[in-house]
């Protein structure tokens, strides 16, 4: 699936006319150009974004760029944006955005876009970056999170089966880790669990993969009822190892990213799907382009709905099954069966 | 009422008709009430019978096949959740074209996106039409609960599809014929119809009946105050309440007395009179 | 059975009438239950098989994963929303192929553990099996995993789901029958007193004047039945004793004036003066007609009137909401209101005129006046566009029923003699409360079938009969005594007696209050909240004041005829009543609701009577300077500013309190109102109170 959604890096100018079946209300409308600005080439939440225009028959007109992952490009994007007098600007990434639209209390405001209303997606941490809060960006700006927040993940993880004492594996190096697991530890103070966590060894200032399994076996001792993998690069790589060893202790596991559920062994997971996220975002500049509402007076937030992800042949492994009503809700990821989203 | 004098036809004295001829007339304007009263309770009872039965019936045939637009829609709404655009779900055809062979009163299912077009429908001919924007209305207005409509001799039920972003993409319409609730119900209406009109047909006779034998009491009693009268004044005698009479025809036994008592009274004085008219 | 009084004819007429009208109802909703489950039960098993293969489906998917079906987890969650969303629908449950209950939501599992043990679901047929277990009927739905079937999915019907439906039509039904049966009283009434009662009173009042030797009337002309028969004999027989009188007196006259013997004249004469000392003739040269109109006359046609108004009883918030479009600078709960309170007002504005007017032109003529904006009112009012036209159409109805009203109280007032006066109103009130029955059932529930704005027209053409009732009905002879109207200062000067300003503002107006605001208004939005409840429960629900009311009434003036404890009755019923609205802080339920109409029933029953009962004790001077009617007439134009207060006061507390607690809120006004009577209650004393003016 993601072979068949995910569309070569288009290069180069592109113009897409997305007119579609054009209805009654206004057949001759001028469409909307917008100007796309993307860091890693053309995938999910860009097809999500363009999408959402074709399924609401909303014609507009998409000046696609790829920087390629070079931050360079960004001020040569920056000028055509402004040159082309677009009607609004899609952001991908962090990088993107911030480079292209500014932190929110940038000094230099006139380097940036601020007279074309933009909207981004794929920001991780927003807050404190671009906006100064979600509730509004005080500036003609305004975008979606991505990240599933750390509360609807517990959520989930407690619909699935009460715990006492959650599991965490984390590369110590990476200063995220300790923040999840600190949040971690503010939520399970309040509904009812511990959290215990092991750091990845670490040799010569790089995480060592090797120790990963040993850690795990540590925490098993240690009587966890569920392993949650935060979302960190290096464990992003090495996911077979540790969910791997997850499966071989006998221990379920929680992943906030896609690919330990989908690629790896990882028990299950949810996340926001980048499409999804995208089609928000196509909702939220239809907002400003169609409804006429101003860009700060559209909250920055995330989907409403969770993708949950099921690995089918780690829970028969585990005999652990997942609640009928979760499993209504899931996609079931079963490589036996030929079901793959 | 029973008379001391001789008997002779009342009505002669009195130059009325018969007393025959009205006999009967008080319980048939009272009988014509109360079979009136009737025939509307009766007729009320069954409508009321009917149209709960008819409300109960059809809600929950409109019930059944909101839950099968709602597995359609859960299973719609799963792939769009995967991100695929509504228009882009083959599988939806399938999906309607199974459902719709389950039950043969499914006329038709079909999907629409937001703007009414047809993507999808059990009669493929359809497909690219626009449904009403009525139905767009209604699918946009109730965003979790079903919606109901009639189109011609078709009862409708349908459920807007909502994506992730809780935005209507569209709605899903399930046709059935409403012949079918009607023949469902119909049984019913022919026999409220037949068992209201046997028991209106009895009760009706027994209210006639019932009424005659108390205003036959009535008019009897009339009858004989009024043959007490005529024969008291043409003839005579006393009138004397017969044996558990009610005050009423004891304060009337005087006034016969009295009318006698005047008229005698009166025809002495004119008879003195004439004589005292004679005798000059 | 005396047949110049009403009652013993009536009750065996009334009896007849209970004998034809109950029993085919009866049997007929006996017969329609019969054919109802016959009907529903295919139906209900169509709509189990559907939700059973959804589940089964679903349940086969997990199986398919490789979920043994003795592991499936969170079953009770996954069944619970199914069975609150199909009502219908008592238990669900999954066996496997040894029958034995692995999942079960619902119901107890020794009720059913006995029927699968027994059953045999070992056989391999794809199909649903349907079998009778006690109370349930049970559809089991094969569930087949990859190696063939691996137990069934249980739909367990809930036989209480068709008697509950079926409940809800014998209620119905009851709702109608006794409606019907009132209508039935009324017309009976009405064609016994027209055809019998009302000609036999007239010729016993003939009787009584000849019995003391007064020959000088008969009755009025009858009908072509037996009674109109036998009052013409009767007067055939006055005629002629009449007819002997007046040749009597020619001859008399012929004599005195020809005769020439002296002695003869002056005993002519002296005959003449026995006759004329024993009898008494006319001295028009006929007897005069005699004609007695009743109180009762007029009962059919007000019933009928008040019956059209009491339809839209039920649904009047209702429909005021589905109609309503934002007022700038009102909010939407006071613009619900409105309609409700400007009819209220119209009413206190419109019938102190009113009722001048029936005195002067005559109550037929203005009852037929009041018909023709009333009956515009309800035509229109089935065809209002917005809230703002509505208020105009039940502005105009207002008027209307002030009229109307007024015109049957002067009526009553004006043929009933002062003695029979009370009696007189009773009849009015009577009427009034027996249409509110039936017009608020039989309205509600008609509503509910057939919508709010044929319901109005149904109402229109019910006041057009009362129209034509009443064109039929003689006008009354014009009181020549011309009340005098008391000015404004008067009135205002009646408030200077506290007894009578506390009984207008600590028991008139509060009743009032609870009346209009909670119950005429509050009450249906509130109800509907509940899902379950529908516009016929509504009606049923409002229908239980009426009947309190009418059966507690005639037992409270009674008792306080008998005990003389009339202040003390109004501030009982007072606190009961603010007591009926505070009932939602016991429990937020259409139960208590109803429980709350229970007690306002026994709360104005017990208060009604006797407040109007006080007025003669309490403003005794006042009575005798400006009339007693014109102190009632003060009373009733103050309560109906609490009528108008009501609905508005309500509004005002909707957007803070929300429905449930706003019924509350006025509650406490009422009830914090009443208990202050009650404390004033106690310094009433009892008796005339000619102390009050000199207290100044």
């Amino acid at each position: 699936m993601k072979g068949a959604l995910l569309r070569l890096a288009i290069l180069g100018l592109a113009v897409v006319m997305l007119a579609g079946n054009a209805v009654a209300a206004e057949p001759a409308a001028k469409p909307y150009r917008i100007y796309m600005a993307l860091w890693r080439g053309w995938e999910d939440a860009a097809q999500g974004f363009k999408d959402y225009f074709i399924n609401q028959n909303i014609p507009v007109e998409l000046i696609i760029r790829d920087a390629a992952q070079d931050k360079d490009k960004l001020k040569e994007f920056i000028a055509e944006a402004k040159q082309l007098k677009v009607d609004l600007v899609f952001t991908w990434g962090t990088t993107v955005t911030e480079e292209m639209l500014g932190r929110w209390d940038a000094s230099d405001p006139q380097s940036y876009i601020r007279d074309i209303p933009a909207v981004f997606a794929i920001v991780s941490q927003p807050v404190g970056g671009v906006v100064p809060s979600l509730e509004s960006s005080g500036r003609n700006i305004t975008g979606t999170t991505y990240l599933v927040p750390m509360e609807t993940q517990v959520n989930l993880i407690q619909s699935y089966r009460h715990i006492t004492r959650l599991g965490v594996v984390y590369n110590p190096l990476e200063r995220n880790s300790r923040v999840a697991i600190d949040e971690l530890s503010a939520i399970g103070a309040r509904s009812g669990f511990e959290v215990a966590s092991a750091a990845v060894e670490v040799v010569d200032g790089k995480p060592l993969a090797a120790s990963i399994a040993g850690k795990v076996a540590g925490l098993k001792a240690a009587g966890i009822d569920f392993l949650y993998i935060p979302p960190d690069t290096f464990l992003n790589v090495s996911r077979d190892i540790l969910t791997g060893a997850a499966l071989e202790q006998g221990i379920p596991s929680f992943a906030v990213g896609e690919n330990a559920v989908v690629t790896s062994k990882a028990m299950f997971g949810g996340v926001y799907r980048y499409y999804t996220v995208g089609q928000l975002t196509a909702y939220k500049a239809e907002q400003i382009l169609v409804h006429k509402i101003k860009p700060e007076a559209i909250p920055i937030d995330a989907p409403k709905r969770l993708s949950i992800l099921i690995n089918m042949p780690v829970v028969r492994h585990l005999k652990l099954y997942p609640p009928m009503k979760l499993l209504e809700l899931a996609e079931i990821i079963d490589p036996a069966e030929g079901k793959r989203p | 009422m029973r008379q001391d004098g001789q008997t002779s036809l009342a009505a002669g004295f009195l130059g009325l008709p018969s007393a025959r001829s009205v006999r009967g007339s008080l319980a048939r304007k009272v009988s014509l009430a109360l079979v009136s009263i009737l025939v509307f309770t009766l007729l009320l009872a069954a409508f009321f019978a009917y149209y709960k039965f008819e409300s109960v019936y059809s809600s929950l045939v409109q019930s059944r096949y909101s839950f099968v637009v709602f597995t359609v829609k859960k299973k719609v709404e799963d792939s769009l959740n995967l991100g695929l655009a509504l228009r882009q779900l083959r599988q939806v055809q399938e999906i309607i074209e199974r459902e719709k062979a389950r039950d043969s009163q499914i006329l038709s299912i079909q999907v629409y996106d937001a703007q009414g077009e047809v993507l999808f429908d059990t009669d493929r001919g359809a497909i690219g039409t626009f449904v009403g924007s009525g139905l767009v209305d209604a699918a946009k207005a109730s965003s979790a609960q079903s919606f109901g409509a009639t189109d011609d001799d078709m009862l409708i039920v349908g459920l807007p599809l909502v994506n992730t972003l809780g935005k209507v993409e569209g709605g899903i319409l399930l046709r059935y014929p409403q012949a079918y609730v009607e023949h469902g119900v119909g049984g019913l209406l022919i026999q409220l119809s037949r068992t209201t009109a046997e028991l209106l047909a009895v009760f009706s006779v027994l209210a006639v009946a019932g009424l005659y034998i108390l205003f036959g009491r009535v008019s009897r009693k009339l009858g004989s105050m009024e043959r007490t009268l005529g024969t008291v004044l043409s003839e005579g005698g006393q009138a004397v309440p017969e044996a558990g009479g009610d005050p009423f025809e004891e304060r009337f036994a005087e006034f016969v007395t009295k009318s006698r008592e005047a008229t005698d009274h009166i025809r002495e004085a004119t008879e003195e009179i004439g004589r005292l008219d004679r005798l000059a | 059975m005396t047949l110049d009084r009403t009652r013993p004819l009536f009750v065996r007429l009334l009896l007849l009438a209970f004998m034809v009208l109950v029993p085919p109802v009866g049997l007929l909703t006996y017969d329609a239950l019969g054919e109802f489950s016959k009907g529903l039960v295919p139906e209900l098993d169509k709509k189990a098989e559907t939700v059973g293969r959804d589940l089964a489906a679903s349940i086969e998917r997990a199986v398919g994963y490789g979920i043994p079906v003795d592991h499936l987890v969170g079953m009770d969650e996954f069944f619970t929303p199914v069975l609150r969303s199909n009502p219908e629908i008592r238990y669900l449950a999954v066996t496997n192929r040894d029958g034995r209950i692995l999942y079960l939501t619902g119901a107890r599992r020794e009720v059913l553990e006995p029927f699968y043990a027994v059953a045999d679901f070992d056989d391999d047929a794809e199909r649903v099996r349907k079998s009778n277990l006690g109370d349930f009927v049970d559809l089991a739905q094969p569930i087949s995993g990859k190696n063939g079937r691996v137990g069934h999915l249980h739909v367990g019907i809930d036989d209480g789901f068709v008697r509950g439906r079926l409940m809800e039509i014998v209620i119905d039904i009851a709702v109608v029958t006794l409606g019907a049966l009132l209508v039935a009283v009324e017309i009976l009434l009405f064609v016994v007193l027209v055809n019998v009662i009302g000609p036999m009173r007239e010729v016993g009042m003939v009787i009584d004047r000849v019995r003391r030797g007064d020959f000088s009337h008969v009755s009025g002309s009858g009908s072509d039945d037996e009674v109109g028969h036998f009052v013409s004999g009767f007067n055939a027989a006055l005629r002629y004793c009449d007819d002997l009188f007046r040749r009597l007196e020619d001859y008399i006259d012929e004599v005195k004036a020809a005769h020439f013997d002296k002695s003869v004249v002056e005993r002519v004469g002296e005959i003449e003066a026995r006759v004329r000392f024993l009898f008494r003739f006319s001295r028009q040269g006929q007897p005069d007609v005699i004609t007695e109109r009743q109180a009762a006359d007029i009962r059919l046609p007000l019933f009928l009137f008040v019956f059209a108004e009491e339809m839209s009883r039920s649904f009047i918030p209702l429909y005021i909401r589905d109609l309503s479009v934002p007022i700038p600078g009102l909010s939407p709960d006071l613009v619900m209101a409105l309609p409700i309170a400007l009819f209220m007002l119209l009413i206190a504005v419109v019938s102190p005129s009113a009722a001048l007017a029936a005195s002067r032109l005559g109550s037929r003529r203005i009852f037929l006046m009041g018909l023709v904006p009333a009956t515009m009112g309800f035509v229109l009012s089935a065809w209002a566009y917005s809230v703002y036209d509505f208020m105009l159409w039940r502005g105009i109805t207002a008027i209307g029923y002030a009229m109307v009203t007024m015109a049957c109280q002067s009526y009553i007032a004006q043929i009933s003699k002062q003695e029979r006066r009370a009696q007189g109103l009773g009849v009015y009130v009577g009427a009034v409360l027996t249409a509110s029955i039936c017009g608020t059932g039989i309205g509600g529930v008609l509503a509910e079938r057939v919508g709010y704005r044929p319901t109005f027209v149904v109402a229109a053409v019910l006041a057009v009969i009362a129209g034509m009732l009443i064109y039929r009905l003689l006008d009354t002879p014009q009181v020549s005594e011309q009340r005098s109207s008391p000015h404004l200062r008067q009135y205002l000067g009646l408030l200077r007696n506290w007894r009578f300003s506390a009984l207008i503002l600590f028991a008139a107006i509060p009743s009032k209050i609870a009346l209009t605001g909670a119950f005429f208004f509050l009450l249906p939005l509130t109800l509907m909240l509940d899902t379950a409840v529908d516009l016929g429960d509504v009606a049923r629900i409002m229908m239980i004041y009426p009947i309190v009311v009418v059966t507690l009434s005639p037992l409270a003036a009674r008792l306080a005829d008998r005990t003389g404890w009339k202040a003390g009755l109004v501030a009982l019923g007072g606190v009961i009543g603010g007591m009926a609205l505070v009932t939602p802080l016991i429990e937020n339920s259409p139960q208590m609701l109803a429980l709350g109409v229970v007690l306002l029933g026994v709360s104005h029953g017990l208060s009604a009577s006797p407040q109007l009962a006080m007025i003669p004790d309490v403003c005794w001077t006042e009575c005798r300077n400006i009339g007693q009617t014109n102190v009632l007439a003060f009373l009733r134009f103050a309560e109906r500013l609490g009528s108008f207060i009501g609905p508005l006061l309500a509004a005002a507390f909707l957007p803070f309190f929300g429905y449930y607690d706003s019924i509350v809120a006025v509650g406490a006004i009422s009830l914090g109102l009443s208990l202050i009577f009650v404390v004033l209650s106690f310094a009433y004393g009892s008796g005339p109170h000619i102390e009050a003016e000199l207290m100044e």
